[in-house]
Formats: structure tokens, sequence, C-alpha cells
């Protein structure tokens, strides 16, 4: 919910602030991606932070396994990252004149980044989550892991925003792939770090 | 350090710094004679790349292990590496502005090693947030061991996908030739085998602290009070950090 109403709020502040001009490829790239990431820092992150707050992770502790607790989270942080990604997108292009060139690579690179999100922010919410300050903690060791991610996401999606420029369509293919491989990783060591932390 | 060492590194510090000048200037640069920086510049940030791998390795070996002492290895090869990475943003950020202008160029190299020094300035943040030092020690171990992804991609993948002002592949393609190389080569060595005396003494002294915690409450004062004030009854603690790191 929070993530999604935070998406809304800044396309529409984007499309108001951009009305009949037509966003650079980098600048509406960029947008996007920074959406993305304080969408998922605002809402994702609270899947630990809020079972400790009501209590509830003791239970948990209890009842469930390690790595059944992490990808019960992060799967469900992962559709709500590419609900977020799809309702952004169609936003995006209905309420600015931005288009997209090319759609698959568009949709690879942002499959992979939102996958890569929804991993990453799970994990640092687990390691925030026993913290005294969880909330700004969050935020704090989250922006310094994610700002590769953007980097890379936003190299995927300026090509296919219309961006033109010597290597942008390899350094596009590139960066998709480098997203889709980032979020493999996480996934394939999130469990067993999360492992490390939740037991404790 | 035994006074032959201390006199080796005096004599290290005075012949490195003899070179450094001795060298003939590098004319593929705007300011030739400034390009002497890189000789304080790249040994500190291989030297840093290479304390924060050994971090994270010492991070897994807390993990595996579940022993504080190497959760205090850990914290001190990163500490080294934070140390060592400021210093190469200090440096980079001077040559920056001498030989290309400006103090920041939003190089892509230049930019990935601040995402460096953000990830790791995070892993002391995450480390003050815990009051409790076993799980303080099992948290930043796992983050330690999750910004490996990250600070790979920045430090090797990224300034090689896009064009730079900084040579790429320097080191790869041995670039550095002649006296160039060796000096660079040399103060490599030495800042590298400098940093780990430093990281040597900093896990003697977290064990210490280590051991005093162990024991709080068992220690006597000259008085024969508690251990409330800060004189307390030595301790004897094997040299540990030398004999495992």
């Amino acid at each position: 919910m929070a993530s999604g109403l935070f998406s809304i709020v800044a396309v529409v502040g984007v499309a108001f602030a951009s009305y009949q001009e037509r966003l650079s490829p980098s600048v509406a790239s960029g947008l996007l991606w920074v959406i993305l990431l304080f969408s998922s820092i605002v809402a994702l992150s609270r899947s630990f932070v809020a079972e400790e707050e009501a209590g509830t992770a003791i239970l948990l502790r209890l009842v469930a396994r390690s790595h059944a607790v992490f990808w019960g989270k992060a799967l469900f942080n992962l559709i709500q990252m590419f609900i977020t990604a799809a309702v952004l997108s169609i936003l995006l292009f209905g309420l600015t004149t931005q288009t997209v060139s090319h759609y698959p690579l568009y949709t690879l690179g942002l499959l992979g980044g939102c996958a890569s999100l929804a991993g990453a922010v799970t994990l640092c919410g687990a390691l925030a989550a026993q913290a005294s300050n969880r909330s700004a903690l969050v935020g704090a060791i989250g922006i310094p892991l994610l700002l590769p991610l953007i980097a890379m996401g936003i190299g995927a999606t300026r090509y296919c925003l219309g961006g033109v420029g010597v290597g942008i369509a390899s350094r596009a293919v590139s960066s998709a792939i480098g997203l889709s491989v980032y979020a493999f990783a996480i996934f394939a060591v999130g469990p067993w770090l999360f492992d490390v932390v939740w037991k404790e | 350090m035994t006074k032959l060492f201390r006199l080796f590194v005096f004599l290290m510090i005075g012949v490195l710094t003899w070179a450094a000048y001795a060298v003939p200037d590098a004319q593929m640069f705007a300011v030739p004679e400034m390009a002497r920086l890189i000789f304080f510049h790249l040994p500190c940030a291989l030297s840093c790349t290479m304390f924060f791998y050994f971090g994270a390795y010492l991070s897994f070996r807390t993990i595996q292990s579940k022993s504080l002492s190497w959760d205090v290895r850990a914290a001190s090869a990163n500490e080294l590496g934070m140390v060592l990475a400021v210093l190469t943003m200090i440096t980079g950020i001077i040559f920056s502005k001498i030989q290309w202008g400006a103090f920041w160029s939003w190089d892509p190299r230049q930019t990935s090693f601040l995402f460096v020094l953000l990830l790791y300035s995070a892993y002391f943040v995450l480390r003050s947030a815990f009051a409790d030092p076993e799980k303080r020690a099992w948290v930043s171990a796992a983050y330690a061991l999750f910004c490996v992804l990250p600070a790979t991609f920045c430090i090797f993948v990224l300034p090689r996908i896009m064009e730079s002002l900084h040579p790429s592949n320097t080191v790869v393609d041995g670039q550095l030739k002649g006296w160039y190389g060796w000096v660079t080569w040399s103060l490599v060595l030495f800042i590298t085998v400098f940093a780990s005396i430093i990281y040597k003494l900093a896990v003697r002294a977290g064990l210490l602290e280590l051991k005093v915690l162990e024991n709080y409450g068992n220690l006597e004062t000259r008085g024969g009070d508690t251990a409330l004030t800060g004189v307390v009854r030595p301790i004897p603690v094997p040299d540990e950090g030398g004999a495992q790191s």
C-alpha cells in the first residue's frame, strides 16, 4: 500500500512538474529508478520491522525455519515490487509523453532490478530489525547497498526510453543481465545470511 | 616493533620518498610533475581493496566459528580498509583537481569508489546500532559478506562498463613500467605492510578489550574494590592477533 501510494504520488508530481515537456531519457530513467528505490525502502523493509514491533518475530522463530521465513518475506516483497513497477510504468507513460522504444529489454531490466531490490531490502530489513533505531537504520544501510543497483537500472532503461549514444545499447544489455545476475546472487546467499541473523 | 624494524621502516620511507622525486615526469598527464600523486593514490586503493576482501573473509570466519575474536579481526580489517579508502578518496580528489580541472568530475571510477565508501560507512553505522556485542558481531558479519557483491561490482565492473577519465586495466595490462612501476609496487608493498602492522595492533587492542569485557566483575582494582574504576589488575593475554591472522 505504502509503496504503491508513494509511487503514484511521485509520478503525479513528476508529470505535473514536466507538464507538456518531454523528459530526456537519462532524466526519465533516473526518476523511475529513484522512485523505485524509495518505494522499496519505504515499504519492503517494514516486513521484519513490523514483526519485531508487534512482538510476533519470537513466534516466527519458534514455529518456522529461517529459510521458510526468508523466502516467504522475499517472495511477498518481490510480488509487491513487481506490482509497484508495473503501476509506476503505466502511470509514467500515461501521464507523461515518455515512450518505450525496446519493450523486451525494458521488461528484463525492470524485472531484474525489482528482484534485486526486493532481495536486498528484505535482507536489510532483517539486519536492521533488531536494532533500537531500526527505521532510520534501514535507510542508512539500504541506500548504499542499492546505489550500484540503481546505477545499473538507469543504464538498462536509458536506452529503452530513447537514449542514443556510442555503446548505450550494449551497456543497456549488459546492465539488464547484470541486474538479473545480481538478483540471482542475492537470492542464492540471502537465505544463508538471513539464517545467521535470524537465529541469534 | 624492534629497533631494527623501526630503522628499516624509516629507511624505506626515506628511500621511497627520494625515489618518488627522482623518477622522470610522466608526460601523458596534464601536469606531469604532479602525476607523482599516483605513488600514494594507487597503493592506498589497492591496499584498501585487499583489506575489504580480507574483512569479508574474517566476517565469514566470524559466522563460521561464532567467535567474537574473529569479529574483532573483521572490524579491524574493515576499519583499516576504511582509513585507506578515505586516503584514496582525498588523494583522488586532489589529483582530479590538478589533472582534470575539477575536484569532482563524476567519473565512473570516482563515483563507484564513493559508493564503496558509503557501503562501508554503513557497516560502521550498523555496528554502532547494536549494544549487545554478540548481536553486533553476527549482524555486521552478515552485512560485510553481503557487501562483497556490490563492492565487487563498484570496484571491478562499473568503472569498466562506462567511459572513464581513469586509465582502466593499468595494473592488469602492466602499464606501470620502468621507474614508475618499481616505485609504485614498492609503495604498494610498503603501505600494505605498514597497514598490516597497524591492523595487528588494532586486533591486539580489540582482543584486550574483549578480554576485559569477558572478565568484567572478576577484576580487582588496586584497592581491592570491584572494577568500576579504570585502574584494573593486568591480566595475561596471549598474542592471538599475531598468531592466527
